[in-house]
């Protein structure tokens, strides 16, 4: 126990060391990229050479890689401070983040949990019933469409309901003209996350299917389960007592660890969506090279994925008391 | 005979049988064969590409701006219309295909290189610097790497297609790393690499020709996996509106139809190409992956249950 919990904060402080240095690598440093985007995009002068120095001196660019690692780290652990935002400067990137933050996180574990319970069922299912046209059909499908990225299916989807058949509203998250948190603003943000939704779902659901129905194979080749059919119990009592309880274990590892995966999920989508969560403000930060959020949304991804690792190491032995023996 | 020559007629018979072999398996299997094909007339469309818009735009760039009219829909001119620079979209696609291959290719080669001098020599070398190797191997694997090279590419102003590249290929290598150093652990263990070392061979020939051969199909999924990782990424990448500004890709594509209003515009025939390209080329290296999955490890079909 306090093992896994020793290996996670390791791990941790490595990968953040790590993210530290790599993003350190960048040539010149944040504030001159910043500058010299400006310039090359805006076609102006915007600060002089002494302004940029007195920022380089506010953000500590000064000082060499190792003290800016150490000034870094504590403002990290002690204050919990990413260091001030540029696109909205002087709020703290970890202000911006937090702003966007619940908007993924809603959409994200929607869509995870209803894709992790649609491909269990249909996995179950075409596990059961194997080799049918039906399996095929669903199993062909899966296999193909596991690896299409988020992305391709929510272009296709934001070509076809958004704008070819204009049911779906193609960005944003709710509609403006609403302020009142209400029952309107709940249907709207409803219909503006679905296309979104939608385009997560259609390609998460088919790993977890094709995981699913490889199991019950499994499990259908068991001899208890031989036993159980020799015994006449009835199709649905298999079914659901023996198969899909016994999938279950696993897949609800699965299911915790993708969880970790909540705020990486869908830059992408979110983007093409225009849909106000961390992916869309990774985007903008990048395209303005705003390095504390920059930096600041790949530490939190990281953190996300090990800590749902770390909470699933913990809880596994409760769920399933043979690991604990081992 | 000398040695040498035993040594080249040696691996001369071995690259024919793995050949032999290769057909032999693509024929026999209807997904290596649906995704073999498809991806080979892609790549033929690739190398196609510098003649046929060569032929069709009288040596000009199927960037270049201007050429034609603007914002023509489909004809027999212009396949796909133009966009609104006057480019042919058609030329435009077949470029993005070339470019977007060579993207995924060249992921695919640097990842599968360093994935295999670091496996091979980590689990061969084994104790401290497989210990090294492998918890290094881990911390990339844990780090986003999609959202720390597209740091990277937003902040390096002179980029082109090789660097982007080099930049993806940086995180890609570790996932084929640890799948190679596994498989290479069991076959190390196996009594004939004890013979082999029993009757006098160097390390250098035990991993070229008693390891290499066996653990080839998994460098085998492991370059395509790697070559639609780099593909996914960099279209991803180019998506966004990042890479290397001049090159024309698959992502590119999107990105303008995305940005430029021709979807408000409702220029929907100008996004079919890139988005049916793109799925081409996942769909056949999938089944090429999935056909190769199943023929190397029987057990697997059996779980599947086919």
């Amino acid at each position: 126990m306090i093992r896994k919990v020793v290996s996670y904060i390791i791990t941790l402080f490595l990968s953040f060391t790590a993210v530290f240095f790599i993003l350190r690598l960048i040539p010149g440093n944040p504030i001159r990229a910043y500058v010299y985007m400006l310039r090359s995009r805006y076609g102006f002068e915007p600060i002089g050479d002494r302004t940029i120095q007195m920022f380089e001196e506010m953000f500590g660019l000064n000082e060499d890689v190792f003290s800016q690692y150490l000034i870094f780290l504590r403002r990290l652990i002690f204050e919990f401070n990413l260091g001030p935002s540029f696109m909205a400067f002087p709020t703290p990137a970890q202000e911006l983040i937090a702003r966007h933050l619940p908007w993924t996180i809603i959409l994200l574990s929607v869509t995870t949990l209803l894709s992790w319970f649609i491909g269990l069922m249909l996995g179950v299912i075409i596990g059961w019933k194997r080799g049918t046209r039906f399996d095929n059909f669903f199993f062909t499908f899966s296999l193909i469409f596991s690896q299409v990225p988020y992305y391709i299916v929510a272009v296709i989807l934001l070509l076809l309901f958004a704008y070819i058949f204009p049911i779906f509203p193609s960005r944003g998250a709710y509609a403006a003209s609403l302020t009142l948190f209400d029952i309107n603003f709940v249907i709207s943000a409803i219909q503006h996350a679905f296309l979104p939704a939608l385009s997560i779902i259609l390609v998460s659901m088919t790993g977890w299917l094709i995981s699913t129905r490889a199991l019950v194979i499994t499990i259908v080749g068991e001899d208890y389960l031989q036993y159980a059919l020799a015994k006449g119990l009835s199709n649905s009592r298999i079914l659901t007592r023996y198969i899909l309880r016994n999938t279950l274990l696993p897949q609800t590892t699965g299911l915790a660890i993708s969880l970790g995966f909540i705020v990486t999920g869908a830059f992408l989508v979110e983007w093409i969506f225009v849909y106000p969560g961390i992916g869309a403000l990774f985007v903008n930060a990048i395209g303005l090279l705003d390095f504390n959020v920059i930096q600041g949304v790949i530490m939190l991804t990281m953190f996300t994925v090990l800590t749902a690792n770390l909470i699933m190491d913990l809880i596994y032995p409760l769920i399933d008391p043979r690991v604990a023996l081992t | 005979m000398s040695e040498k020559n035993l040594l080249s007629q040696h691996m001369l018979r071995k690259s024919l049988i793995i050949l032999r072999s290769a057909l032999y398996y693509i024929v026999k299997s209807k997904k290596l064969l649906v995704g073999t094909s498809i991806l080979s007339s892609l790549i033929l469309i690739a190398i196609l590409e510098p003649l046929i818009n060569g032929v069709r735009l009288g040596g000009l760039q199927s960037s270049a701006i201007g050429y034609f009219p603007r914002l023509q829909m489909p004809s027999l001119n212009h396949p796909l219309g133009t966009d609104h620079f006057g480019r042919d979209v058609f030329a435009m696609l077949i470029t993005g295909i070339k470019n977007s291959l060579i993207v995924g290719f060249l992921v695919g080669l640097v990842a599968i290189s360093a994935a295999l001098v670091v496996s091979l020599f980590a689990a061969y070398k084994g104790g401290a610097v497989d210990n090294l190797l492998n918890s290094f191997t881990n911390v990339i694997l844990i780090l986003p790497s999609w959202a720390i090279a597209a740091a990277a590419v937003a902040y390096i102003q002179r980029l082109d297609l090789t660097l982007v590249a080099l930049i993806i290929a940086s995180f890609a290598w570790a996932g084929p790393a640890r799948q190679i150093r596994s498989q290479v652990l069991s076959l190390k263990s196996r009594p004939y690499i004890d013979l082999a070392k029993m009757v006098g061979e160097r390390d250098s020939e035990i991993i070229f020709f008693e390891i290499l051969p066996n653990i080839l199909p998994y460098i085998i999924v492991g370059f395509s996996y790697a070559v639609i990782g780099g593909i996914l990424a960099e279209t991803g990448l180019r998506l966004i509106g990042l890479g290397a500004a001049e090159i024309m890709t698959l992502g590119l594509l999107i990105h303008i139809f995305m940005t430029s209003g021709l979807i408000i515009q409702g220029y929907y025939h100008f996004i079919i190409g890139p988005v049916i390209s793109l799925i081409l080329i996942f769909i056949s290296l999938n089944l090429i992956n999935i056909g190769l999955d199943e023929l190397f490890n029987p057990r697997l079909k059996k779980v599947t249950g086919e």
